[in-house]
């Protein structure tokens, strides 16, 4: 694996593709090499409707992300995201032969397959299956249980399936760049990986996404993941809105978005905004905070609903980290804090070396988190670590080399 | 003072007078029909559900139903469970029927295939909702039959899992490797049937010989409680002086239990021995005894006897259990639970409440004074379907109401669209589990609270979790919404029209949000007797709903869906979250 430690990672979102190239240093250490990044066109709500317009986009990122770090790029990690991409908890359960005893990692292999054996809608595949927790003879949460005595192993998987077609018109269209896609990736899997650190994960955090076209969520509790989602609701949403309450152009209405809008009713002062380029037309602060307002409050009750019902909320010790070009919006925090009762913090990616300042900007945690991801899986590769490959057609045609 | 009822001590009671119904399912199921019919069964009703007419028309028992009569045409399924659930509910006015006679209804079931996995599940819920006490044995595939037949199996019985007071699994791997080390297939699988048949027999008696010391569904329960558990059954049956002996060493040489090995590790055992009048204090201290030789010392062992004109000078012994088993799934062991819980929670506010507590299970009848209108005019329904459940099961599970959030937005509702209403009676599958307000099963009236009663006492702490965890719904029925609007049957139309014109119609629509959560919570107890009510308003509301949407685009052009106008629609809750949220709530 020569050239296994400069990793790539391609987000192509709603609102921009942006291709982060890393390395990883022997000592685990990741430099941010270079970045490239183009305002995207052609993507609705995460997902690619526009093929054509798309690829400009991508090879302008990639064009930049060479130039700038000096690599050429040929694989990347992709990151995936979309309406249909659903998640599911699910447990396995196998008896260890009386003979053996000792829990070997055949069985692990094998207890996995059966906790991955659920049954998915036909046209659905599996993106991640991320083991939550062992159980051996009923005794719980054993991290790695091979080699230790037992005869009944259980183990509780999360399973994140999307819809096949979909994902494949993602890596169809980075593949005609053209770039090999080494792994799919769903968006907060990776964004956790930076924003979210061990403390975090194993008190309990939620780490909401809020993209430009969807807002993807992840859940972890005692160091497992056991909700992740995506509603397919971001930034554009805002906008939108105010175009259409306003009576405005889209890029006025992002302007408005940025510069004046809140998603807080809190401590508003109700004043009149000029509308940039239209002569003497005003807005008042207050009906674009509540166009905002309204948005943001649906789209997170969206996401609060399936959590605060399995009863996560109440165990997430380290509270909520925003992360996402949207959590840049005024107010978002004190909306969500309000929302899920919990405490909120607005978070990217954790330092790393490189020209990184620019990182910690939570609008790069998914694409810098992907580099994290890639490091993870090559240093669990030997051990077969939580975070195993699935996808299974990209299996096909890594078939030999994984 | 507590009555005493001598003379029905000792005898052995009918079955029959309790409504015991045996419904088998698919060809398994059947084949397990046919073994009991064989064996000559008690007094329990039989009844066979298939799609194979061919298959039908070979079985033996009393009452067959045909299920999917037009979709399949007397063909099976191929293996198909969504064929077999659709056809399911094509009979389900005939199922209902079936069960609504019955107390206590044990179903078994053959998983994997397509009739037993597709129907079972249905006919597990009708059972439910008609308010049987109801005992699901299911046999999960071999699994050379391939990984697709046991994913369908452990499907099914999941869902199977939710209505189902207790489920008893039982494994073809296991039993293959138990019975057949050279025997044929055939006397293979008809040993399998046997075991089967048998144990519905031993549960049915256990449970209804009224005995000198009286084994009751509660100890059945425990019995069978092991947190991940396989069940474990042995019968026997023997006559002459050293019988008891023999009948011991009979049940103890059922191959589900080992030659009693597997009873060491089990938690609770339940074991009842019962004779006819000839039989002796001292063989059934025999068989105790030689019984606690084979448990561990921690087990707790519940102990019943009880004697049977009819047994003559035989003696039985029937000790069912459970361990903590291989061949359970984990499936099984949330499935245990599940099933234990609701049971145990009805018990508590049952009993509190078995006074007039007719009329309440509607949630129709409880609504507050704020809406007048409304209760008014949907009152008679509401009692009669009371009246009707009040007759056939005398405890209820009450349920704690908050319709007042449910209905008061109907008030809001438009009146110019009832009348339009499209009226296509067609069966719509009940959104919400059954399970919190299936009443509890009662043996026979006198002794309804001595059952009931330590059901609620040995499951401690669960009434709560029974309630506080209800599974999730089957998501079978959100999201269609044409087939909800066809749901609507003539009784809804007539509740709407009288609801919004004696609410006055203000001439504006409410959006549905207020009530979606509420609607959709699994939260929210629907207790009403056959499901109907709610359906109806669910159907109503999505169709004026849908009228709602088409109308909001006529009439404002604003809310369009802007940039989003070309993507697919982002629909949660029924709405399209694509129009401005601002736009929506301001209506």
């Amino acid at each position: 694996m020569a050239a296994s430690n400069i990793y790539v990672g391609l987000e192509i979102g709603t609102s921009k593709v942006c291709m982060v190239v890393g390395e990883v240093r022997s000592d685990g250490a990741i430099k941010i090499l270079g970045v490239g990044q183009h305002p995207s066109a052609g993507v609705r709500k995460g997902e690619i409707v526009d093929p054509e317009t798309v690829q400009t986009c991508l090879h302008d990122a990639l064009m930049r992300a060479e130039e700038r770090s000096n690599v050429e790029v040929n694989t990347v990690f992709l990151a995936v995201t979309g309406s249909h991409v659903q998640s599911l908890n699910n447990r396995g359960t196998i008896r260890v032969a009386d003979e053996q005893m000792e829990i070997t990692p055949e069985d692990l292999e094998e207890v996995k397959k059966i906790a991955r054996d659920v049954p998915l809608p036909k046209e659905n595949g599996y993106i991640h299956s991320i083991i939550q927790h062992y159980y051996v003879d009923g005794k719980d949460k054993i991290p790695n249980p091979v080699g230790m005595l037992g005869q009944k192993l259980e183990a509780d998987y999360h399973i994140i399936h999307g819809v096949k077609t979909r994902i494949q018109n993602a890596i169809k269209c980075v593949r005609e760049v053209p770039l090999e896609v080494e792994d799919i990736v769903f968006s907060p899997v990776a964004a956790a990986q930076v924003v979210l650190n061990r403390e975090a994960k194993n008190e309990g955090a939620l780490l909401i996404d809020i993209g430009g076209g969807t807002s993807d969520y992840i859940c972890f509790i005692d160091g497992a993941v056991v909700a992740s989602g995506c509603v397919p609701i971001g930034g554009d949403h805002i906008t939108n809105d105010i175009a259409l309450v306003l009576k405005i152009p889209l890029a006025r209405a992002e302007k408005l978005k940025v510069n004046h809008g809140s998603a807080s009713l809190k401590g508003m002062i109700d004043v009149e905004i000029p509308v940039e380029g239209e002569s003497g037309r005003k807005v008042s602060q207050e009906l674009l905070n509540q166009i905002m307002n309204a948005r943001v409050t649906e789209l997170l009750s969206v996401i609060h609903e399936p959590l605060a019902k399995a009863g996560y909320l109440s165990r997430l010790g380290k509270g909520i980290f925003l992360t996402g070009g949207s959590s840049l919006m005024r107010g978002i925090s004190d909306l969500t804090e309000e929302i899920f009762g919990i405490p909120v913090q607005k978070s990217g990616a954790a330092a790393m070396s490189g020209p990184s300042a620019l990182f910690e900007n939570p609008q790069y945690a998914t694409p810098v988190g992907l580099i994290r991801y890639a490091q993870l899986l090559d240093e669990q590769k030997p051990k077969r670590g939580p975070l195993s490959k699935l996808g299974e057609k990209l299996e096909k045609f890594f078939g030999g080399g994984k | 003072m507590i009555e005493y009822h001598q003379t029905e001590q000792g005898e052995f009671s009918d079955t029959s007078e309790f409504g015991v119904k045996v419904i088998g399912i698919g060809g398994a199921g059947a084949n397990v029909l046919d073994r009991m019919a064989l064996e000559g069964s008690d007094d329990a009703e039989l009844l066979t559900l298939n799609t194979d007419i061919r298959a039908l028309s070979t079985s033996v028992s009393s009452q067959k139903i045909q299920l999917g009569t037009t979709l399949l045409k007397g063909m099976g399924t191929g293996g198909d469970p969504t064929l077999g659930k659709q056809s399911a509910i094509e009979a389900v006015d005939e199922i209902r029927k079936a069960v609504r006679s019955s107390k206590m209804v044990f179903v078994c079931v053959g998983l994997g295939g397509g009739t037993g996995s597709g129907a079972a599940p249905e006919v597990c819920r009708i059972a439910r909702e008609e308010g049987v006490f109801l005992v699901v044995f299911a046999t999960m595939p071999f699994t050379f039959e391939g990984e697709r037949r046991m994913g369908q199996a452990k499907s099914a019985l999941d869902q199977i899992a939710r209505y189902a007071n207790a489920v008893i699994t039982f494994d073809n791997d296991r039993m293959g490797e138990l019975i057949v080390p050279k025997d044929g297939v055939a006397q293979a699988f008809a040993a399998a049937d046997k075991i089967i048949s048998q144990s519905i027999r031993a549960t049915m008696n256990v449970v209804f010989r009224p005995g000198i010391i009286r084994i009751g569904m509660d100890d059945l329960l425990s019995a069978l409680d092991a947190e991940d558990s396989r069940c474990l059954f042995g019968y026997g049956v023997a006559k002459g002086d050293n019988r008891s002996h023999e009948a011991l060493e009979q049940a103890l040489k059922c191959p589900l239990l080992d030659r009693g090995k597997l009873l060491t590790d089990a938690r609770s055992v339940l074991v009842q021995v019962a004779g006819g009048d000839t039989m002796t204090l001292f063989e059934v201290q025999l068989v105790m005894e030689e019984v606690a030789k084979h448990v561990g010392k921690q087990t707790q062992i519940l102990f019943g006897t009880g004697t049977d004109k009819r047994l003559g000078n035989s003696l039985t012994v029937t000790i069912i259990s459970s361990i903590t088993g291989p061949a359970a799934s984990s499936i099984r062991a949330a499935q245990e639970e599940e099933a234990a819980a609701p049971s145990i929670s009805l018990g508590m506010p049952a009993l509190a409440e078995i006074p007039e507590r007719t009329q309440p299970i509607s949630p129709l009848a409880s609504i507050p004074v704020s809406a007048p209108a409304v209760a008014y005019s949907s009152e008679p329904e509401a009692e009669l379907e009371a009246d009707a459940l009040a007759e056939e099961n005398p405890i209820f599970e009450p349920e704690p109401t908050n319709d007042s959030s449910v209905f008061e937005p109907l008030e809001d509702f438009e009146v110019p669209f009832v009348e339009d209403e499209p009226i296509v009676p067609a069966y719509a599958p009940d959104p919400v589990p059954p399970l919190h307000r299936a009443p509890v099963f009662q043996a026979d009236p006198e002794d309804g609270s001595d059952l009931v009663n330590p059901i609620a006492r040995a499951m401690g702490g669960t009434p709560e979790h029974g309630f506080g965890s209800p599974p999730p719904f089957p998501p079978q029925s959100s999201g269609n919404e044409v087939g909800r609007v066809e749901a609507l049957t003539e009784s809804s139309q007539k509740i709407t029209l009288s609801r919004v014109f004696g609410s006055g119609g203000t001439g504006r629509i409410k959006t549905r949000d207020p009530l979606a959560p509420a609607l959709d919570g699994p939260v929210l107890p629907t207790g009403k007797p056959q499901g109907m009510p709610y359906e109806e308003l669910d159907a109503e509301l999505t169709s004026l709903e849908a009228r709602q949407q088409q109308e909001m685009l006529q009439l404002d052009p604003v809310a369009g869906r802007g940039r989003f106008a070309k993507t697919d629609p982002t629909i949660v809750d029924g709405e399209d979250l694509d129009v401005p949220t601002f736009l929506r709530k301001k209506k």
